[in-house]
């Protein structure tokens, strides 16, 4: 047991921390993931091209394809700190989904041609999986893509497209093979969002953002943008993640939330005393603390279990579950400690600069990647053996 | 970046769990808990001739000089087991305690003889108003002559009955930490040992002092330097008591998964509905979070670092947990482990015990919050 990072592995989050206080100043450190406020996205965009520059975007990826090659772990410290001081690196559809799916499956060239691109900030993509009708159960997709020539053609809708109208390119899953079992008939593409057939049309979310109906009529996909082998599709969907380097810091974003909400409490008098001193808030406060601390370990037991060769517990849905779960807890918690004020969004009135609001509202994505519910069956069923 | 246990660690792992499993069959625990001292004398030797008793203790006094992570996975499978022992009270609580704060000469009389299997000597931990912590003691000692004059009582001491001493743990001055540590003769004149019949089935006894003399050679350290040295004592053993509920929820995952895959209702293994995979699902989230919150107590222990939030951490959820994974495992056996056959409500009714030893949720919270705050 070695619950600590190396010395070395310790230098390189000091080097994190100096990119970070150089191009990140403290009023930007919030992740407006979902705000489409013109200036918000004009500093992401340039903040997250700054990042590119170090070739940390790429980080764990192979050099020939615009990466460094570091480790899981180097990944993971840069990401609790990014994490940690809400940096709005934003593009995570390329740097997280679709590189690591081209890195499990992709061909030499389609890696050539996308990922040196993705670690430079120079094509931001969309995510085009769950449809109206195929949401947790995503194998049930219905977007068609029909072969012909040197082209797919693909019909179809998706829903809950984030970033739509922002992106270069979809990370599109279409059923290629509507005659086999639901997850063997699937093919990822890379899917040119400048072709003709495509169109999006709003939905405005509970975050302050846009997400986006996206409809494809025809739309003609050449054949070598299909990502690896046709019918693939759902493997190279599920691996990506671990494809990409993995390096998940969720646990930073609760330390954040949990710091950021003791200092409140240090600094706010309530009936005459400081609001820290109040029972009930002190039981609020270990309580998340404890949620932090348990999404940490399981986010290093990770780290270890990836250095061995024994299968990640429960399905490896652990963490993903209590993370989902921590979240709406955490935002009601806070708004519980901070108290009424927590209903107001930004301006002098409002306490910790909005963030209690925002978090608040934000906490009901988290859905997102599969919701709560779909993950405990996969531990009960994948992690304990239970019948399906 | 390493939370997995080395191979030392899982070979004593093993070992334990063959012992165990070999040893501690429901049929021994059942009877263990009807008659006689509560716990088996011949399983007690048993494990001192495997070194389980000195394993932390300095190679001096007949230890291995082991560190705590390397006694934790044999508290895992004594959950796992619900084997009863005073490893806890005797080896760890009071034997460290005096490991830290004894003369030589008590060292040498006392320790070896804990090692052996021959001495049980239970630290008094709590009193009958069940507060945990410095302010939960007033039991008080009072300059006698040239010895000492104890007043107060304990409560829920484990072994009262076959120990030969007691540490008992009394108020010796006007400020919150002044405390003073006393070994008691039971049998004593002014001590009254009863037992306290209760939900665990272990023997713990309500141990009453009136005026009970002992001589200044009673003292175990110097006056009020009880609580420096206990605390890290107390520390360890939270995190033992962590161990312990770790292994007894795998145990009781063991039960409910299994169950759940056996029992057909409405035509399906109930395991097949999504409310019982949810009820299972928690089991497993609540042991392994309380697995490693309490593995990285231990290891910063073991490792010297400060560690008492992570302790607090880790018995908070575990205290919690305790109950939790009772009541879910017993939520999916519905009546078959209200049946006193089941062997599932004897983790229960320990559970009920650990979830308070050595302090429960709301204590070990507030403990967090005095670390966040500071």
């Amino acid at each position: 047991m070695e619950i600590r990072f190396t010395a070395e592995q310790e230098a390189w989050r000091d080097e994190v921390r100096a990119f970070l206080d150089k191009e990140l100043p403290p009023e930007k450190e919030f992740n407006h993931e979902f705000e489409e406020d013109p200036e918000l996205w004009d500093f992401a965009r340039e903040f997250t091209r700054r990042v590119g520059e170090q070739g940390w975007i790429g980080l764990t990826w192979p050099k020939e394809y615009g990466g460094l090659e570091r480790t899981s772990i180097e990944k993971t410290i840069m990401m609790e700190e990014f994490t940690y001081r809400e940096a709005p690196m934003i593009n995570m559809i390329g740097w997280g989904l679709a590189a690591g799916s081209l890195l499990v499956g992709g061909t030499h060239e389609q890696k050539l041609k996308f990922l040196p691109a993705i670690a430079k900030m120079e094509t931001f993509w969309a995510e085009g999986l769950t449809e109206p009708d195929a949401g947790s159960d995503l194998a049930s997709l219905q977007t068609s893509a029909v072969r012909d020539g040197d082209y797919w053609v693909v019909n179809g809708q998706k829903t809950y497209t984030t970033w739509g109208t922002h992106a270069d390119v979809l990370y599109l899953a279409a059923r290629t093979n509507p005659d086999v079992p639901k997850h063997k008939g699937i093919s990822v593409f890379c899917l040119d969002l400048s072709l003709p057939g495509i169109s999006f049309s709003p939905l405005y979310n509970l975050g302050g953002g846009r997400q986006n109906h996206t409809y494809l009529d025809n739309v003609r996909i050449p054949n070598d943008m299909m990502v690896g082998e046709e019918g693939m599709g759902w493997y190279y969907i599920m691996n990506a993640f671990y494809g990409g380097g993995g390096g998940y810091a969720g646990h930073a974003k609760y330390q954040r939330m949990l710091d950021d909400v003791v200092a409140y409490c240090k600094e706010t008098t309530r009936y005459g005393k400081p609001l820290i001193k109040d029972p009930a808030v002190r039981h609020e406060l270990a309580n998340m603390a404890i949620t932090v601390e348990t999404l940490r370990l399981l986010t290093y037991e990770g780290l270890s279990a990836a250095k061995s060769t024994e299968p990640p517990a429960f399905g490896g849905a652990m963490g993903v579950v209590i993370t989902k779960e921590a979240q709406p807890l955490f935002a009601q918690a806070i708004t519980r400690i901070v108290g009424p004020m927590s209903q107001v969004k930004k301006g002098k009135w409002a306490p910790m600069a909005g963030h209690a609001e925002e978090w608040y509202r934000g906490s009901f994505a988290n859905h997102a990647g599969g919701t709560s519910q779909v993950k405990r069956m996969v531990l009960a069923t994948r992690g304990l053996g239970l019948p399906r | 970046m390493d939370l997995t246990f080395n191979e030392q660690q899982r070979a004593i792992q093993q070992t334990a769990r063959d012992f165990f499993t070999a040893n501690a069959t429901a049929e021994v625990i059942r009877e263990l808990e009807e008659t006689g001292p509560g716990y088996s004398q011949e399983l007690w030797k048993e494990m001192a001739a495997l070194d389980w008793l000195g394993l932390t203790y300095p190679e001096q006094y007949g230890g291995a000089g082991a560190g705590l992570l390397d006694l934790y996975p044999i508290y895992v499978e004594m959950g796992r087991s619900i084997f009863p022992s005073p490893h806890l009270s005797t080896v760890v609580l009071a034997g460290e305690t005096i490991l830290a704060l004894g003369s030589e000469e008590q060292k040498q009389d006392i320790l070896p003889r804990i090692v052996r299997g021959d001495l049980v000597l239970p630290l008094a931990v709590i009193e009958p108003t069940g507060e945990y912590g410095p302010e939960g003691v007033h039991t008080t000692a009072t300059p006698d002559g040239g010895g000492y004059r104890l007043r107060g009582a304990k409560s829920l001491v484990p072994y009262a009955e076959a120990a030969e001493q007691i540490l008992i743990g009394a108020r010796t001055g006007p400020g919150r930490l002044d405390g003073t540590l006393f070994l008691v003769d039971p049998q004593a004149h002014g001590v009254t040992v009863e037992p306290m019949d209760n939900i665990a089935g272990y023997r713990l006894y309500a141990v009453t002092l009136e005026d009970v003399s002992v001589p200044a050679s009673a003292m175990v350290g110097g006056l009020n330097q009880a609580y420096a040295a206990a605390k890290t004592v107390v520390d360890r053993a939270r995190v033992l008591q962590c161990a312990e509920i770790v292994g007894a929820g795998e145990k009781m995952l063991d039960f409910a998964v299994g169950y759940a895959k056996d029992r057909v209702q409405f035509g399906r293994p109930i395991g097949q509905y999504q409310a019982v995979q949810y009820l299972c699902s928690d089991i497993a989230i609540d042991m392994h979070l309380a697995s490693l919150l309490s593995r990285q107590a231990a290891w910063l222990i073991d490792e010297g670092e400060p560690h008492a939030k992570e302790v607090a951490m880790a018995k908070a959820h575990a205290s919690k947990a305790a109950q939790h994974m009772a009541h879910q495992a017993h939520e999916v056996h519905a009546g078959a482990a209200f049946m006193l056959e089941h062997d599932l409500q004897l983790y229960t009714r320990r559970a009920k015990h650990w979830e308070f030893n050595l302090g429960d949720t709301a204590y070990h919270e507030e403990l967090v919050a005095q670390a966040l705050e500071a």
